[in-house]
């Protein structure tokens, strides 16, 4: 057994070789508008046996690349080896001119353009959708709002019932805390910003990283997955200031999706709309989305194919470990797999209307 | 094996750091989510937010005042252009639709 001076001596030897590289399942920028790009992933040697693509929805300010973080620690890279058909977004660096974007452009624009791009390209018309925490917020809403070409949603650690959003629902339905003044001075509301609100979250996180990093530095495996989910996890973009004000307001202070009055560019999107099969993600010491705030998905929705999975670990770790190759990794390809046809799903879909 | 020894020096300092960081997190969330916290730090962040607005509007009409672009002028003509560039990408998507419904 090795202890901390292993650990320093590992990482002084590991200083020098930069912080591991990130994102490496091979892809092609499939569609691309203002910042956010549409990727398609690909095996060498594996061809898709799957009818259905799936869609990939990352949160708006997080990088994409946590879905594929490492080879091994590779959601993406494990789905498509598997011969899925693995779309995801890549939501880009908002510029200064898209303080303007509204919740409705990232969701109805941008994020149904995607679909319709993915479901294009599959013979059914249609595509799995599958949002992760702020992303998977995005898909229901936009699923609830529009759903001719959503073939399942799946929420995995998505903030729904925002009442029970913890610590940050309090903060943000606090009196004197203005979100329009933030928006005034930022423009786009800075990734710092909100880095420190999600630091107040579990203050002694930071600590808690260093001990764990003392403890394990020696184990090189888990130096290089420890650096590259700290190099996604102070690699943010700031959230584009409009929207962010919408998601405050609208849902933070309004818990429009649970009240029944969301809408999404006019539309009414309501979760008793939502019919498609549905698979709530959820964790159990996820401290950003507790679990009450995730699985309340499926207190709302009439779909009778709906399904609840409740993992151990924390929002990111249970994503990308290598626990969650053995566990929730198979567990959504199983999921897929057994809804890949419009019949295994149980609904007739009409032919894409090409309606936006 | 010394480090799975529990009479480690090492292992003995990770499980009262563990005891520590668990009471602390504990009241460190009560006290982060207690109102008499949040309002006055909502107030001096909303202040702090105002004071910066207040001030690059001044400056905004300032350089507006001599004729010259704003940076939330050029920020607005360019969010236009990507609107712009939205509608297109919508018509085209319409056109392929009914082409490929012909």
């Amino acid at each position: 057994m090795k202890g901390p001076i292993d650990s320093l001596r590992a990482l002084a030897r590991r200083l020098g070789r930069g912080l591991p590289p990130v994102g490496q399942t091979p892809h092609d920028v499939v569609f691309a508008e203002n910042k956010w790009r549409l990727l398609r992933f690909r095996a060498p040697g594996v061809t898709p046996s799957f009818r259905t693509p799936i869609l990939l929805v990352p949160s708006l300010i997080n990088r994409w690349y946590i879905l594929d973080l490492q080879p091994g620690r590779s959601l993406i890279e494990w789905l498509v080896a598997r011969g899925h058909d693995v779309y995801c977004i890549d939501w880009g660096t908002p510029g200064a001119e898209d303080r303007f974007l509204t919740w409705d452009d990232v969701c109805d624009r941008y994020l149904g353009r995607a679909v319709r791009q993915v479901a294009r390209r599959s013979p059914d018309g249609v595509a799995h959708v599958l949002g992760y925490c702020l992303g998977g917020t995005l898909a229901t809403t936009y699923t609830a709002a529009r759903p001719d070409h959503v073939a399942s949603l799946v929420a995995l650690a998505a903030p729904i019932d925002f009442a029970r959003a913890g610590i940050m629902a309090t903060w943000t339905r606090t009196p004197t805390f203005d979100v329009g003044a933030i928006v005034e001075a930022f423009g786009n509301v800075p990734w710092p910003l909100m880095q420190a609100s999600f630091q107040m979250l579990k203050p002694t996180l930071t600590a808690s990283k260093l001990v764990a990093l003392l403890d394990r530095a020696w184990d090189d495996e888990f130096l290089d997955g420890f650096l590259a989910t700290e190099r996604w996890g102070n690699d943010n973009v700031s959230f584009p200031g409009a929207c962010y004000r919408d998601y405050i307001d609208r849902l933070y202070r309004g818990n429009e999706l649970c009240a029944g009055t969301m809408t999404m560019s006019g539309r009414p999107a309501r979760l008793a709309d939502i019919d498609c099969p549905t698979l709530v993600v959820s964790f159990g010491a996820d401290h950003i989305v507790p679990d009450a705030c995730a699985t309340a998905l499926l207190d709302h929705i009439a779909s009778p194919d709906r399904d609840l999975l409740r993992l151990p670990g924390g929002h990111v770790g249970a994503v990308v470990s290598r626990r969650a190759a053995d566990r929730l990794w198979p567990m959504l390809s199983q999921w897929w797999a057994a809804r890949d046809t419009d019949e295994e799903r149980g609904i007739a879909h009409d032919p894409p209307s090409g309606d936006r | 094996m010394a480090a799975s020894n529990p009479m480690n020096p090492w292992h003995l300092w990770k499980q009262s750091f563990g005891a520590w960081e668990q009471a602390t997190a504990t009241y460190m969330e009560q006290v982060m989510s207690n109102p008499a916290v949040l309002g006055p730090a909502g107030a001096m962040l909303t202040a702090a937010m105002k004071t910066k607005a207040a001030t690059d509007r001044a400056i905004a009409t300032w350089w507006s005042a001599v004729g010259l672009p704003t940076r939330r002028d050029q920020e607005r003509s360019l969010h236009k252009l990507n609107q712009l560039e939205s509608r297109l990408l919508d018509l085209e998507e319409q056109l392929a639709d009914a082409r490929a419904a012909r």
